[in-house]
């Protein structure tokens, strides 16, 4: 399927509504806001991805993944993309910058949060609670599985009773068989993979095509990634999307409050865009940067930052890969990539392991025979070549799989996105820095995690195990860098997204969370979204907007 | 465009790092410094430079000694060697067919509930793996 437009429309002159960034959390404002008639610009520094441009369903794919589609910025480094300072991270951020934003690079694994996630001070002591329950999002959580068109398996004992998903799960695969065969021995918990990916055809969507190649972008175009979900309709219902437009800074009046913001075309031409509300889904880096750089007399801390909270608390979700090979031949390359199924027993806080908080572990196949040879300069050449290369092929290529484990990270103060006083994007604005560790109660929960996965992996019959205890490249979730709560003093927005100190002013993406959970987060980051911009649908008639432009 | 002197050398090397054994063909006669090689470079023009500097090792060295000492003082140089040259091999479609990868091809997301519906009854007998909202 084709993109619906490729043409940047002129919007109006002073827009209802502008949204920053087009990707998951921008493209569900931007689609509700659009079809209660208010009138919406959204500025998205990247293009839109035809699918046709996609590289898994042809033989140079793995050669090409690992550059033109890495998820790491610093990497691809596309004229899109913006430098990121890791020297001080453990972590890399992973992101995409397009129509779309990091749902086109997304692996689609569709977790919805359990109840404990919104209760983790209640429940467990630490952190914070979230300002609402499970219960609150679960119809928007409901709302959203259907525009995604997920595929999955209902009556999950990891959730209280919910309703079904709109698509039967996907084939788990013979890696998924192995895999449950080794949890049925344990008795541990187990469950059919969820995904935003399409098990029959469904809307303009086809059926996936398992070339295993989600992280890439779908070339069958059957993943649910928003510049197909949602930005034809909202297109369609007047919304107005300029790409290559990459926001300087949110502009306000002399009373404070967002008026618009300033950009930079392709072309290297300075713009303004006036708006009556602003809205940023700009991501958890994204966003805290744009807040940082938009200083001003009324705001000399950074825009809606009164709390000093701004790109503080950020949480990556340290990962962990437990990679089991076996005698049979498990036709590991083939997809989705995507879960194949996940398990939830370790989720749940049990102090007497002494670490609280737990994680999602989900099976993922192992990619084709290139995947598995990057980045072995400096081992001993005969480990990888010579004779070697073909025994390891042959033991290993199609017949492993990983279980991957998404630790939570608990939010700290000290872990944030600052501006990096020297490095800057192609347009010379300041690009971010990360000051970023893996806490000690992460460290814990990982060592078990892992051995609790080799366990699994022997139950399955693996012939050999191998362990990854912190992917430096598994920034895949960016969150918490724009505080949601209660009290104005410790946090950014309040829990419809507005900001406390510019209440014409909203944050939808990732950087609203108090905490990470212990898995994939863009389910609730897009539910979320919908609740906060219902509100301000249903609100807009008493929204405080600003005198002047 | 590799000249013939450096093409001769890395065909040299390139079997020295994938050789004939365990019932594979070498590098060079999957013709990967002869065809496939090229069409590597073309996909990655970011690993040239490395991939040319790998190169200069094996001018006046054995190909083994200039691949050891190459992954010793140049791992960068040898990892854009190592990636070309395994990428470009597996490019071949008759490596691709011998190892038993279909390759990037579409395959039907058929349903396989029924292989494991009876493995899921247990979990579900389990019972609640999650605690609910404290209210
Ligand atoms: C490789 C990879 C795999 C992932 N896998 C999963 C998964 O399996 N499951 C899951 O739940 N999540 C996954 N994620 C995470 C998921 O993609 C994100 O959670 C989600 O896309 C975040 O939505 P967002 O709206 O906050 O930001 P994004 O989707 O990142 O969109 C932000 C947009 O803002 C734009 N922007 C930023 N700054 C500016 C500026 N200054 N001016 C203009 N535009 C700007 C960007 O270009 C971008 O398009 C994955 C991410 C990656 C990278």
């Amino acid at each position: 399927m084709s993109n619906p437009v490729s043409v940047n429309t002129p919007g109006p002159d002073i827009a209802d509504v502008l949204v920053i960034g087009a990707g998951a959390s921008g493209s569900v404002a931007v689609s509700e806001l659009a079809k209660a008639g208010i009138k919406v610009v959204c500025l998205e520094q990247g293009q839109w991805t035809p699918p046709s441009e996609f590289a898994g369903d042809k033989p140079e794919w793995e050669l090409v993944k690992q550059k033109r589609w890495h998820p790491n910025p610093n990497v691809r480094n596309h004229p899109s993309d913006y430098p990121i300072d890791t020297t001080e991270s453990d972590v890399n951020p992973l992101m995409y910058n397009a129509v779309g934003g990091s749902t086109i690079l997304y692996a689609a694994h569709w977790f919805r949060f359990m109840p404990s996630d919104f209760q983790v001070k209640t429940m467990d002591g630490v952190a914070d609670d979230w300002p609402f329950t499970y219960e609150d999002l679960l119809p928007f959580y409901e709302e959203m599985d259907n525009a995604m068109g997920v595929s999955g398996l209902s009556d999950d004992p990891a959730y209280p009773e919910g309703g079904a998903f709109p698509l039967p799960p996907l084939p788990i695969g013979k890696p998924g068989i192995k895999a449950a065969e080794g949890m049925d021995k344990l008795g541990w918990h187990w469950w059919p993979g969820t995904n935003s990916i399409a098990s029959k055809a469904i809307g303009h969507r086809p059926q996936c095509q398992r070339y295993g190649a989600c992280l890439t972008g779908c070339p069958a175009g059957a993943k649910a990634s928003t510049d197909i979900t949602h930005w034809p309709t909202a297109i369609e219902n007047g919304a107005h999307l300029i790409t290559g437009a990459r926001v300087r800074k949110v502009t306000v009046d002399k009373n404070g409050l967002a008026n618009g913001a300033d950009y930079v075309d392709r072309d290297g031409n300075e713009r303004h865009q006036k708006a009556k509300v602003v809205i940023l889904a700009a991501n958890g880096v994204g966003t805290p940067r744009i807040l940082l750089l938009s200083k001003s007399e009324q705001h000399p801390n950074g825009l809606s930052n009164s709390s000093d909270l701004v790109g503080r608390r950020l949480m990556m979700h340290p990962y962990a890969a437990v990679v089991g090979t076996y005698d049979d031949n498990l036709e590991s390359w083939l997809g989705p990539a995507g879960e194949l199924a996940h398990s939830m027993q370790f989720y749940e806080t049990d102090k007497s392991r002494g670490f609280v908080r737990g994680a999602k572990w989900n099976v993922m196949p192992s990619g084709g025979p290139l995947g598995m040879r990057s980045g072995y300069g400096g081992r001993p050449v005969d480990e990888s070549f010579g004779v070697n290369f073909h025994k390891n092929l042959k033991k290993v290529f199609g017949r492993s799989f990983e279980w991957g484990i998404i630790a939570e990270d608990l939010p700290d103060e000290d872990n944030r996105v600052v501006l990096d006083p020297k490095l800057t994007d192609s347009d010379g604005i300041p690009a971010p820095k990360l000051i970023y560790k893996s806490s000690e109660n992460t460290t814990k929960l990982i060592d078990f995690h892992v051995d609790r996965a080799v366990e699994a992996h022997e139950a399955s019959g693996a012939t050999s195990i191998s362990i990854t205890k912190l992917m430096r490249d598994c920034g895949w979730h960016l969150l918490g860098t724009t505080k949601m709560g209660n009290d104005p003093k410790d946090s950014v927005v309040n829990q419809w997204g507005q900001s406390h100190d510019v209440p014409n002013l909203f944050i939808i993406d990732g950087s609203v969370f108090p905490t990470s959970s212990g898995g994939n987060p863009t389910s609730t980051i897009m539910a979320n979204a919908l609740r906060s911009v219902r509100h301000l649908v249903e609100n807009f008639k008493t929204q405080v907007t600003p005198s002047e432009f | 465009m590799l000249s013939t002197e450096l093409r001769e050398i890395y065909t040299k090397m390139a079997d020295e790092l994938i050789p004939n054994a365990e019932g594979m063909p070498s590098a060079s006669e999957a013709k990967v410094p002869t065809e496939w090689i090229d069409r590597a470079l073309e996909y990655r023009p970011d690993l040239q430079a490395g991939f040319i500097r790998a190169l200069e090792f094996g001018k006046s060295k054995s190909p083994r000694d200039a691949i050891q000492s190459l992954n010793a003082d140049d791992s960068e140089a040898f990892d854009c060697l190592g990636v070309l040259t395994s990428g470009a091999y597996f490019l071949n479609p008759e490596v691709k067919k011998l190892i038993g990868y279909p390759g990037q091809v579409p395959s039907p997301a058929n349903d396989d509930i029924d292989s494991y519906s009876e493995m899921l009854a247990q979990v579900v007998e389990r019972g609640p793996v999650f605690r609910p909202t404290v209210k």
